[in-house]
């Protein structure tokens, strides 16, 4: 066995210190990541002190790590030729991926507090929409043991934690009601734009205004070959593509004015849809196109209104269906923000403010705004 | 940064390993030194600073005792006990409940990685000084590398001081032993990563249901999915740590040998953590009962064994109890051993009454234990459900696997492989097969870049 020893010693260390060396110089890898990039983390001696330095470092390899989507999707063939059918947190069924993780829910008391001491301080009308994701809409599909405490009890949870005079909207109830359409995409957590618009028709009225007929709207599948953030974590080759579509108002009101201000204030041209994005890694910044803390939006409707809307990605992909009712909406990214809401804008200036956000999102601790 | 990460895999062993061997001989426990240091520092420079503590507390008061020694001094009793309750106190802290309860500021997300492991090693080490077996050592860096060598921090193996020593005189660095090491790491690897992950999973979802909703097969592949998991975990990380050390030139003792499928319960006792149980006979149970002959001490001391160790797995009432139950196990079985059973039939009620008693290790209470034990009976009125079939679906495979990885039938028919041309292909498809192993766990880590997934905290 003298002779396999050697030979094994020999191929295993050229293996390494190929892919040591490849790892060492590659750039990140943004495709096979969730919408995040990796960046070298920064030594101190608090993080070095309780080991978190190398607990960045480990993540930073696995994100740098050469090749890493073609190993993340061999992982996911190993599993489930193995019959395993749960991927890096990630169900795999027949017909979609779903998240298969269990949030803790532990920061809804503070994200609540967050949307209360808001509304304490402003004069006009909030409203709130916590969205399911795709795992909350198709729970069915998951074995039981991942369904223990559903998003709906958890959206329940969390609109009991917010005062009275904050209007909650019902997103859960509309889209279970209409799960067998295109609400969702097959291989992301979120929701399609046509689960957008039919809770827009909806959240439309509670603001005041009558929703577009869906027949007004000319509809662009911009791609068919968008692969989520399910996808992503997953690499499940064998998963459905899902279709980018973008909602064209004809003859409705047009938009004026797009810009992205970025934390230094730095003012930017901005689209509502970034079409470029569509052949990128990154389809999903189609919608509003690259995360930016501040995106302003006006339209030449004739109604003086003005609205705010804090949210995610979920929001990004609903705002589009609101400008046809307001000549000023301002979209903030809690996420993307350092500096505070009053350094971008005067909230006093918006009638209404919307608080949009995925379950998922709610989560965890939403940045302070 | 365990051994199962990238960053260790591809990062601070390849490191490690060549500054090591272009390093003249005399220099190279300084440089292994260093390295252990860097690796303990990794967990935090807190943990780096303990681990610097307890070696000097413990390297002072052994050269205390040896120079009091020499003049057969009473006093020497003092620095002896002081160490140990050092040392106990020191495993207390760390593997009790205790810091949960003060929620030191300084301790959060503070763990002592391998306090158990190491800490049984200084007690051993002070314990041959004091009764004379050895002297203490005048090297610091050697007894620093007795208590944090970085192939033996996560798992061991926990061995004497002089047997230590005689390693680190051994030293052969050869690309057959290199070789040799590479093959433990990924066999180690492979256990944790490919089968004790996929276990892991498998019973985390079934704790997820809750003893009360639970249909008794998959409480049953639960457990079985538990102990099994263990093994794979505490097995994969010893090997891994054995590879590493046989790179480095270092040849220690293998800790597990198979004990899942045994034949008896005292194999499944003497196959298990083999140089844990030696530890805790040799330096607790001989010394108790050395003086005596008699039939019933010998069981006393089967009994104290156990829970010793029992407790030592869980820090809590329900690992003493385990080993309470073991140790029964193991007495019941020599009262009946003359009975003649078929080899089968004794791997099958070995395997059921070690998964049994798994239960209380696997629970954090008594009564949690109680439950579980009632669902596996059908005590909750569902013996299969859609769930049970799932669970079957999804993890037939890998129990299968780790079934089979459990044995020693491989690699018997392996070594009976006399003929010329089929150790050849051996030969041939033995690096292949490691490869592929490799690169299997690597994928398999490649989208958290670790596997972290551990039952137990050594």
């Amino acid at each position: 066995m003298k002779f396999s020893n050697k030979v094994t010693a020999a191929a295993v260390l050229v293996f390494i210190s190929v892919f040591s060396i490849s790892t060492f110089f590659s750039s990140h890898n943004k495709a096979a990541d969730v919408r995040s990039s990796a960046r070298l983390p920064r030594m101190s001696w608090s993080s070095l002190s309780d080991g978190s330095y190398f607990s960045s470092l480990s993540e930073y390899t696995a994100k740098k790590f050469s090749g890493r989507g073609d190993w993340i999707a061999a992982g996911a063939l190993i599993k489930t030729e193995m019959c395993e059918s749960v991927v890096n947190g990630v169900y795999i069924s027949q017909e979609r991926l779903l998240s298969a993780e269990i949030p803790s829910y532990g920061s809804f008391e503070e994200n609540a507090a967050l949307i209360n001491n808001f509304a304490e301080k402003y004069d006009g009308a909030v409203y709130a929409a916590a969205i399911p994701t795709s795992a909350g809409v198709y729970g069915d599909i998951l074995p039981s043991y991942l369904q223990q405490v559903t998003e709906k009890q958890q959206i329940d949870r969390f609109y009991d934690l917010l005062d009275t005079d904050i209007r909650r909207i019902d997103a859960y109830s509309i889209l279970k009601t209409l799960s067998d359409n295109y609400i969702y995409y097959r291989s992301d957590s979120k929701w399609t734009s046509y689960g957008a618009y039919c809770v827009y028709r909806t959240v439309i009225q509670k603001l005041g205004f009558l929703p577009a007929s869906y027949d007004k709207y000319t509809v662009h599948h911009i791609t068919d070959n968008y692969k989520g953030d399910l996808y992503k974590r997953s690499q499940y080759m064998e998963s459905n593509s899902d279709l980018l579509d973008i909602y064209e108002y004809s003859g409705g009101a047009e938009i004026t004015g797009c810009t992205a201000y970025d934390n230094a204030g730095k003012c930017y041209e901005w689209e509502l849809y970034d079409i470029d994005a569509a052949g990128s890694d990154d389809k999903y910044r189609l919608y509003l196109g690259e995360k930016m803390p501040f995106v302003k939006i006006t339209a030449n409707v004739n109604n003086e209104k003005r609205l705010l809307v804090i949210g995610d990605d979920f929001a990004a992909c609903f705002i589009p269906f609101l400008t046809q009712h307001y000549s000023e909406i301002v979209f903030v990214s809690p996420e993307c923000m350092e500096l505070r809401l009053k350094d971008h804008i005067d909230i006093r200036d918006y009638e209404q403010t919307l608080f949009l956000f995925g379950i998922d999102s709610l989560s965890s601790k939403i940045k302070e705004f | 940064m365990l051994y199962s990460s990238l960053l260790f895999i591809y990062g601070f062993f390849p490191a490690a390993l060549i500054i090591y061997y272009i390093t003249p001989g005399k220099f190279k426990n300084i440089v292994l030194l260093l390295e252990s240091m860097v690796f303990c520092g990794a967990f935090g420079l807190k943990y780096l600073g303990f681990v610097m503590i307890f070696i000097t507390v413990n390297y002072a008061a052994a050269r205390l005792i040896y120079s009091l020694n020499g003049r057969n001094s009473p006093m020497r009793r003092i620095p002896f006990a002081a160490a140990i309750i050092f040392d106990v106190l020191s495993l207390f802290f760390f593997r009790s409940d205790i810091l949960n309860f003060l929620s030191l500021k300084m301790t959060e997300n503070f763990y002592a990685v391998g306090i158990s492991l190491y800490t049984l090693s200084a007690i051993g080490y002070l314990l041959d000084v004091y009764t004379g077996k050895i002297r203490a050592d005048v090297n610091f860096i050697r007894f620093a590398l007795f208590v944090m060598m970085f192939p033996r921090l996560i798992m061991g193996p926990v061995v004497s001081y002089d047997y230590f020593v005689r390693i680190l005189k051994n030293r052969r660095i050869t690309m057959n032993g290199l070789g040799n090491g590479v093959t433990l790491f990924i066999k180690g690897l492979s256990k944790k990563i490919i089968i004790a992950d996929s276990l892991y999973m498998l019973y985390s979802a079934v704790k997820s249901i809750g003893a009360d909703n639970i249909a008794a097969i998959s409480a049953w592949l639960g457990i079985i999915a538990y102990i099994l998991c263990l093994y794979f975990t505490l097995c994969g990380f010893s090997e891994m740590g054995l590879g590493i050390a046989a790179c480095f030139g270092l040849k220690f003792p293998n800790s597990f040998n198979h004990p899942i499928l045994s034949s008896r319960i005292r194999y499944f006792c003497s196959r298990w953590n083999i140089q844990i149980v030696q530890w805790f006979r040799r330096y607790v149970i001989s010394p108790l009962f050395k003086l005596t002959d008699n039939k019933l001490a010998g069981r006393l001391g089967v009994v104290m064994l156990w829970t010793f160790i029992g407790f030592w797995y869980g820090f809590n009432f329900s690992g003493a109890l385990w080993g309470i139950l073991m140790s029964a196990a193991i007495l019941l079985e020599n009262k009946i051993q003359k009975l003649k059973m078929l080899k089968s039939t004794g791997i099958i009620y070995t395997f059921v009454v070690t998964t049994i008693l798994a239960v209380l290790i696997s629970n954090d209470s008594i009564s949690d234990s109680v439950h579980y034990l009632f669902a596996m009976l059908g005590g909750t009125g569902m013996i299969v459900d859609r769930l049970t079939m799932y669970f079957l679906r999804s993890y037939v495979i890998v129990l299968i696997i780790a079934i089979y990885a459990s044995t020693d039938l491989f690699g018997n028919m392996i070594a009976r492989i006399t003929r010329t041309r089929f150790r050849l292909a051996v030969s041939i498809c033995a690096p292949v097969v490691m490869m592929a192993l490799f690169m299997i766990c690597t994928a398999l880590i490649s989208y958290s870049g670790r596997s972290e997934m551990i039952l137990v905290r050594l």
